[in-house]
C-alpha cells in the first residue's frame, strides 16, 4: 500500500496554473497453464509519481519511476517547464478550468498480496476437473490474473483522494476440432471486482462454468457458417455491453468528438429507437454496485453518471475538466491513467444499455429466421459509429427455436441506425469487466446490458 | 549510468543464486521519453517520463518464475528475488525452460541516444502544417510524437552481458476527412526514425495515405455480393494475413498446443513461390531492431516461409523444446516481404472485381484461419480502376488459402522503420454489402 508523502507539497504548487500530484502502484499477478504445463507465472508491481500542470489551454506533464518526496518535487518542476513551453509555443490563451472544491476522499478498503501458490493450485484444480469432465478437447488452457491500480491523489482546486480498484479473473479456454479437423475455440472469463482470494474461494463454484462452456464449444465443433447479410438478430447481454462500450460510448468521448465524431453532429437528436438508454455508470447502477466502481477521477471530479441515450435521443458527452469547459457542460469524473506514468484520459466506467422488460424466451419466439449471438471475442469502431464484433458463440433461431450453433463471425453495422432497429429489449442486465479499453493507455472497464432484438450485417463465409 | 544497471544487474544473480537458482537472468533498464500531443488539431500536452524497469526470471529445478518491478532500490530488489524464488518453488518442473549458454558480451546502440527537444517540436508542428495546407480536409484527430532514450543492460547467471543504448523517434498520427457532416473513417500513420532529417509527411505512406483518406468522405454501400480479388495494403495485410499466420500457425502457443494447421507443413509449399516472409530485427531499414531474444540469444534474420516453403517456424526456444522444432532466430516481430515486379497502378489495372483495402477491422483469427470482418478506408475496383469509397463493406475468406492464391506483389514497400510490407493482391476473397 501507498504511504502518504506528498500533503506538506501543496505548499509548493504554482499559484499561476493548475496542478496534480498522483502517486501510484500497480500490481500485476499472472499465471498461465497450457495444455497442462505452466507456462507463465509472473508478479509486477509498477509505481511512480507524476505531476500536471494546466497552463492557458495546454497541459505539462512529467513523471519518476519512484515514489519518494524527492522524486514529487522533481516532477512538479519538470511538469511546470513543460507547461510553459507548450504555453510559450504553443500557447491557446484559453481560461482556467473552473475550480470543483476541495474534499478529501479517503481510502476505504485495504487489500492483501495473495501468494502465487493460491493462483497456482486454483488453475491445477481446475485444470484437472477439465481434464476429466471435458473429454475430446484438443486443447485446454487457463490462467488466473489479478490486477489493482492504488492511487494518492492531491490537486490545486478539486478533490484529493486516496483509492484502489483490485480485480481478478480466471480465464478458460477450450479448442475442439470439427468433423473436417478445424480446430475451434472458446474462452469465458470468470471473475471480478476484488483480489483472487475473496473472488476464488472454491474451484467447485468454477465447475458449472466450466461445463457449460464443454457443452457450448461441443455445439460450436458441429456448428455451421452464419449466412451472410442483414439479419434480424437477439444480441445477448454480453453482445449488448460491446454495442454500449465499443460503438455508441468511443464516440461520446468527448476527445473523439472534438477528433470528429459523428456524435458531434448528433447532440439532441433521435440515435436510436425510444426503447432505448444508456448511461456510462460511475459506482452504482440498478440499484447494485457497478462492475469496476469509479468514486473519483484522477483530475479530482466526483464521479457521477453520464447519461448518453435517453428514450433514444443523445444527451450527452463523457468529459475531461478541459473538455467540460469547452462543451459547457459538467466533468463526471471520467479522466482515468493507467500507470503513474499516464495523464488522466477521457475513458468509459461502467457503461450500460438499461434494461427492458421483454423475456428472452419471447424476443427468441420473435424471429422466425435470424441468429442468438452470445459472445463476443473482440470489438472495434469508427468514430464514424461504424463498428465490428467477433462473435464466438451463437446459434441459428429458426421458427422462433434455437437451431445449430455457428462457427465463429462478425457482425456490422452503424451504431446510430443499428439502434434505430432496436424493437425489443430484455429484462436482465448482464455485465462484463475482464478486458482493457485500448485507447493510447488500456484501462479497466465495465460493460454491460440486457438482450436486444435489432437488425445487423453479419458476416458469413 | 551503466555502471549502475551493471551493479544492480549484479547484485541481482548473486542474491538468486545466493537463494538457490540454478539459473537467473535479469534486464535492468533507464529510460527518458520526450513526448508531444496534439488532440483534435491543436497541440494539448508535453510529457517527460523518467521510467526504469526491472525484469528478473529464474530457474529453480527447471521451476520458473518471473518478477518486474520498476524500483532500483535495494531492498525492494532484494524482496523481489526473494519473491521469484517463491514464484519457482509454488509452480511445476518443467525440462524445457533453457535460455542462452554461451558466454557472450555484446554492446549495442542505435540512433540518437539524446532528444532535440527543439527539433521534435518543429517536426510535429510542420506535420501539422503540411497536413492543413496539403490535405485541407483531414482533422488530425490525435497526433504524439515522442523520442525514447534507453539504456539497459541484460545478464544471465551463464556468463552473457549485453549492454544497450538506444534512441529513436516516434510518429503517429491518427486522422480522418470532413466535408460538414460527413467524416470518412479514421486511419493512422505510423513511422519511426532514427533522425529528424526530413520532413515527417515525406516519410513511409504517410503524403499517400493522407491522399487516400482525402478521397474517402462520400462513400457508397457495395450492394452485393462477389468473390474477387482483395488488394490488401500494408496495415490491411498485417491485420489479415501475417497477424494470424504468426498468431496461429508458426509460433509457440499453437505449436504446442497442437492445434496449428501447418503443424505438419515444414518444408512444404504454404504459398505461392513468389511469397516469402523474413524476420528482419538487422534490416537497414528498422531503426530499433531486437538484438537479443528474451531467452538471451542473439537475434539473426531469418525467414519463416521462402519462396512459398514453410521452412522455419517462430519458436522460443522453450517452444522448440517442448515441439522438436528449431527455435526461431529472433523473438521479435520486424515482418518483411520482399516487394514484387509491379506498381500498385499496374496490378490494379489487371483487376476486373476487386477491392482495395487500406485497414481491416475484424474478429480475433480463428485458428483454422478464417476470418471476417469490415474493409475499412476502402475502394472498390472495377474493370481495373479503382472507383467508388466503399461504406459497410465485409470481406471474409481463409488466410490459408489466400497463400496459395496470391495475385501479384507491388513494387510499392512500405517501410516504417519496423516493418517492409508491399501491397498484396489476392483472389478467392469473399466481398459483401449490407
Amino acid at each position: 500500500m501507498l504511504q502518504e508523502l506528498f500533503s506538506g507539497l501543496k505548499a509548493t504548487f504554482s499559484a499561476s496554473a493548475q496542478t496534480e500530484l498522483r502517486g501510484q502502484l500497480n500490481r500485476c499477478r499472472r499465471v498461465s497453464m497450457l495444455a497442462g504445463n505452466i507456462v507463465s507465472n509472473s508478479r509486477t508491481d509498477i509505481s511512480g509519481v507524476s505531476a500536471r500542470v494546466y497552463k492557458n489551454g495546454t497541459y505539462g506533464f512529467s513523471s519518476i519511476a519512484e515514489y519518494s518526496d524527492e522524486a514529487a518535487r522533481a516532477v512538479l518542476q519538470a511538469a511546470s517547464e513543460n507547461a510553459d513551453f507548450m504555453d510559450l509555443h504553443a500557447g491557446r490563451g484559453l481560461p482556467s478550468l473552473p475550480p470543483l472544491g476541495k474534499k478529501h476522499f479517503p481510502l476505504t478498503q485495504d487489500i492483501r498480496d495473495v501468494p502465487q501458490s493460491a493462483y497456482i493450485d486454483f488453475l491445477r484444480a481446475l485444470d484437472a476437473y477439465m481434464k476429466e469432465h471435458c473429454p475430446g478437447l484438443i486443447s485446454r488452457s487457463l490462467s488466473a490474473t489479478e490486477d489493482s491500480m492504488e492511487k494518492m491523489l492531491l490537486t490545486s482546486d478539486s478533490m484529493d483522494a486516496h483509492t484502489i480498484l483490485p480485480r481478478s479473473y480466471c480465464y478458460l479456454i477450450m479448442t475442439a476440432e470439427t468433423p473436417d479437423g478445424a480446430p475451434v475455440e472458446l474462452l469465458q472469463a470468470v471473475g471480478g471486482e476484488g483480489t483472487f482470494d475473496l473472488n476464488f474461494t472454491d474451484p467447485a463454484l468454477i465447475y458449472p462454468q466450466i461445463d457449460q462452456l464443454y457443452d457450448r464449444i461441443m455445439h460450436k465443433r458441429e456448428g455451421v457458417y452464419a449466412d451472410a447479410g442483414k439479419k434480424t438478430v437477439i444480441l445477448g447481454g454480453m453482445m449488448t455491453g460491446m454495442l454500449s462500450h465499443e460503438a455508441v460510448g468511443h464516440t461520446v468521448e468527448a476527445d473523439l468528438v472534438l477528433g470528429g465524431s459523428v456524435a458531434g453532429h448528433c447532440l439532441g437528436r433521435q440515435v436510436a429507437s425510444e426503447k432505448v438508454t444508456l448511461t456510462d455508470f460511475a459506482h452504482t447502477a440498478f440499484g447494485e454496485r457497478c462492475p469496476l466502481p469509479v468514486f473519483v477521477d484522477d483530475e479530482g471530479t466526483e464521479a457521477a453518471d453520464v447519461p448518453i441515450i435517453e428514450n433514444g435521443i443523445l444527451t450527452g458527452y463523457m468529459n475531461s475538466r478541459q473538455s467540460a469547459l469547452h462543451f459547457g457542460m459538467k466533468p463526471r469524473g471520467n479522466a482515468r491513467a493507467w500507470l503513474f506514468s499516464d495523464e488522466p484520459l477521457i475513458r468509459m466506467r461502467n457503461t450500460a444499455v438499461h434494461p427492458g422488460t421483454d423475456k428472452l424466451e419471447d424476443m427468441i419466439a420473435s424471429i422466425d429466421d435470424g441468429y442468438y449471438l452470445i459472445e463476443s471475442g473482440n470489438g472495434q469502431a469508427d468514430t464514424t459509429g461504424e463498428f465490428m464484433f467477433g462473435v464466438t458463440m451463437g446459434y441459428e433461431i429458426r421458427h422462433g427455436k434455437l437451431g445449430r450453433a455457428l462457427l465463429d463471425t462478425t457482425i456490422s453495422g452503424v451504431a446510430f441506425d443499428m439502434l434505430k432497429t432496436v424493437d425489443m429489449v430484455g429484462d436482465t442486465v448482464v455485465w462484463s469487466s475482464s478486458g482493457f479499453c485500448g485507447k493510447k493507455q488500456p484501462m479497466p472497464v465495465g460493460m454491460g446490458g440486457p438482450a436486444l432484438r435489432c437488425q445487423v450485417t453479419i458476416g458469413g463465409r | 549510468m551503466m555502471e549502475k544497471l551493471e551493479h544492480l544487474a549484479g547484485m541481482i544473480l548473486s542474491e538468486a543464486k545466493a537463494l538457490g537458482a540454478s539459473y537467473a537472468q535479469c534486464t535492468v533498464t533507464e529510460d527518458t521519453t520526450k513526448e508531444f500531443n496534439v488532440d483534435g488539431g491543436q497541440f494539448s500536452l508535453m510529457r517527460t517520463l523518467f521510467d526504469r524497469g526491472v525484469s528478473i526470471t529464474m530457474l529453480k529445478n527447471q521451476r520458473k518464475g518471473t518478477v518486474q518491478l520498476n524500483c532500483f532500490d535495494d531492498e525492494a530488489i532484494r524482496s523481489a528475488v526473494k519473491d521469484c524464488i517463491s514464484a519457482c518453488e509454488s509452480t511445476e518442473p518443467d525440462p524445457a525452460w533453457a535460455f542462452s549458454e554461451a558466454a557472450c558480451e555484446r554492446d549495442f546502440t542505435s540512433g540518437e541516444p539524446v532528444c532535440d527537444t527543439d527539433a521534435l517540436f518543429l517536426r510535429t508542428k510542420e506535420l501539422l502544417e503540411n497536413v492543413a495546407q496539403r490535405h485541407p480536409k483531414i482533422l488530425v484527430e490525435q497526433m504524439i510524437t515522442s523520442h525514447n532514450a534507453e539504456r539497459s543492460i541484460y545478464m544471465n547467471t551463464n556468463g552473457v552481458t549485453y549492454r544497450t543504448h538506444a534512441g529513436a523517434y516516434s510518429f503517429s498520427i491518427m486522422y480522418s476527412a470532413h466535408e460538414g457532416e460527413k467524416g470518412s473513417s479514421f486511419y493512422s500513420s505510423d513511422v519511426t526514425l532514427a533522425r529528424l532529417d526530413r520532413p515527417i509527411i515525406e516519410c513511409a505512406l504517410v503524403e499517400r495515405e493522407l491522399s487516400a483518406v482525402e478521397k474517402q468522405i462520400d462513400t457508397v454501400p457495395l450492394g452485393d455480393k462477389f468473390m474477387g480479388t482483395a488488394v490488401l495494403a500494408p496495415a490491411a495485410l498485417m491485420e489479415i494475413v501475417l497477424y494470424t499466420a504468426l498468431g496461429s500457425f508458426v509460433s509457440d502457443g499453437s505449436l504446442i498446443e497442437g492445434t496449428s494447421i501447418w503443424k505438419d507443413k515444414l518444408n512444404m509449399m504454404v504459398a505461392d513461390p513468389r511469397f516469402t516472409l523474413s524476420v528482419t530485427p538487422h534490416a537497414p531499414h528498422v531503426v530499433v531492431g531486437e538484438d537479443y531474444t528474451n531467452e538471451g540469444f542473439l537475434s539473426e534474420d531469418y525467414d519463416i516461409i521462402r519462396d512459398g516453403m514453410l521452412i522455419r517456424f517462430a519458436l522460443s526456444q522453450y517452444g522448440a523444446n517442448k515441439t522438436g522444432f528449431e527455435r526461431a532466430g529472433s523473438s521479435g516481430w520486424n515482418l518483411a516481404i520482399p516487394a514484387g515486379t509491379r506498381s500498385l497502378d499496374e496490378i490494379i489495372r489487371t483487376i476486373d472485381n476487386g477491392i482495395l483495402v487500406m485497414r481491416f477491422s475484424g474478429g480475433q483469427p480463428a485458428p483454422s484461419g478464417e476470418f471476417s470482418g469490415v474493409a475499412k478506408n476502402s475502394f472498390r475496383i472495377e474493370n481495373g480502376k479503382i472507383t467508388d469509397a466503399l461504406s459497410e463493406t465485409m470481406i471474409s475468406g481463409c488466410v490459408p488459402d489466400m497463400l496459395l492464391h496470391l495475385r501479384d506483389i507491388s513494387q510499392d514497400v512500405l517501410q516504417d522503420g519496423t516493418f517492409s510490407l508491399p501491397y498484396i493482391a489476392f483472389d478467392g476473397v469473399t466481398v459483401s454489402g449490407q
